[in-house]
């Protein structure tokens, strides 16, 4: 009887999940969701990209070597160290998922999100700091 | 102290599609809760304003809604607390269906609230001489999970839920938790087995929306996150 009656009101249904997403309000735990989804994305985007960087190889060293000497400019440099901050995330914002589901990590999920940030940005730096030594050294250096 | 709300409203007879509509209201206090504002324009402005409220303490969850774009009980919240210098935007729970105005159909969500099982399920019989006992330190582990009062903005509020209807949702789960946990219930691998599948609770992606929004401040992730170690390691 009750599904009868329920089956004759008309409703309207809202499943829109573009427009829900976008409209309501984010705290840290949908942002990190959000950056990890981005970031996975990214990273099967690179992970094309890196077989078909790797393709000369079978055209012979010097095809290779020419690639890569491509690779090693500033423009792709910067490139790789923004490949290396989504790495960043991706990764530890994977420790901060294993920790909430195996450990008590959803009673601290916003410090470990805090967390995450912080480290990232340090290795973000430390690594730039790395790859951009020569020149670091060249411009500061004597 | 005049306030703009906008409300989104939904009349099956006459609308296609639902609209906002804007509403003025001169003379209110900071104090008034948002339910306060609603019976304002329901009962001086717009009496065809529809939506559900019962108890009016945060005790029944009949008064979840959209407000500001996060779901919350519209008794639970004073004006002071939201930002008045914009309209205070209101509209149903995300994801059901509109019935009218801010009235939805919660059929969908009661009924994945049957499908765990949410009562005490007992093999064995009682002991003769008292009723079936348990400790406190047991029934500490259910308090948080035992406050649920089913208003269903967890559920509503979950991106998981939008992407996908079958998805069981938070709240059945957290129900879940309360009896796989509560050392009387036997029927813990029923509602295990019912649960560990990709529309039960590996659908949580530990989005947190679910804490935010709940009005009576249940971790419902930590106790889903028990659950998640329950299933792993009960075939161990």
């Amino acid at each position: 009887m009750a599904e009868e009656i329920n089956k004759k009101i008309k409703t309207f249904e809202q499943q829109q999940w573009i427009k829900e997403n976008l409209s309501y309000k984010k705290d840290s735990g949908s942002w990190a969701w959000i950056y990890h989804r981005i970031s996975g994305i990214a990273l099967i985007g690179y992970l094309f990209l890196h077989v078909y960087s790797l393709s000369p190889l079978s055209q012979g060293k010097a095809a290779f070597q020419h690639k890569m000497e491509l690779y090693s400019t500033p423009f792709f440099m910067v490139l790789e160290w923004i490949l290396f901050i989504v790495v960043l995330f991706h990764s530890l914002n994977g420790i901060r998922i294993v920790l909430v589901d195996w450990a008590d990590g959803a009673k601290y999920h916003k410090q470990l999100y805090r967390f995450s940030w912080i480290i990232g940005i340090i290795l973000f730096f430390a690594m730039g700091f790395i790859m951009f030594s020569h020149e670091i050294l060249r411009v500061f250096g004597k | 102290m005049q306030i703009q709300v906008r409300i989104l409203r939904y009349n099956p007879e006459k609308d296609s599609k639902p609209f906002y509509q804007d509403f003025t209201l001169p003379d209110v206090s900071p104090d008034w809760r948002l339910l306060d504002v609603l019976h304002e324009i329901k009962w001086k402005y717009d009496g065809t304003l529809t939506f559900r409220r019962s108890c009016a303490h945060g005790i029944c969850g009949s008064d979840g809604m959209k407000v500001n774009g996060k779901n919350r009980l519209a008794c639970s919240i004073l004006l002071k607390d939201l930002n008045m210098n914009n309209p205070i935007l209101i509209e149903p729970l995300p994801a059901m269906p509109i019935i009218k105005d801010l009235v939805v159909d919660m059929t969908g969500f009661f009924q994945k609230y049957e499908v765990v099982k949410p009562y005490l399920i007992t093999k064995t019989p009682p002991p003769s001489d008292h009723e079936r006992l348990q400790s406190n330190e047991d029934a500490e582990k259910l308090f948080e999970s035992a406050k649920c009062i089913l208003c269903g903005c967890c559920t509503s509020s979950c991106p998981s839920t939008w992407t996908n209807e079958n998805y069981i949702g938070p709240a059945a789960l957290l129900k879940a938790y309360r009896f796989v946990f509560d050392t009387r219930d036997e029927g813990a691998d029923e509602r295990l087995d019912i649960i560990d599948n990709p529309d039960g609770i590996w659908r949580c992606h530990t989005i947190f929306n679910c804490i935010e929004t709940c009005p009576k401040e249940i971790n419902i992730t930590w106790h889903l996150s028990q659950l998640k170690k329950r299933i792993s390691t009960r075939e161990m």
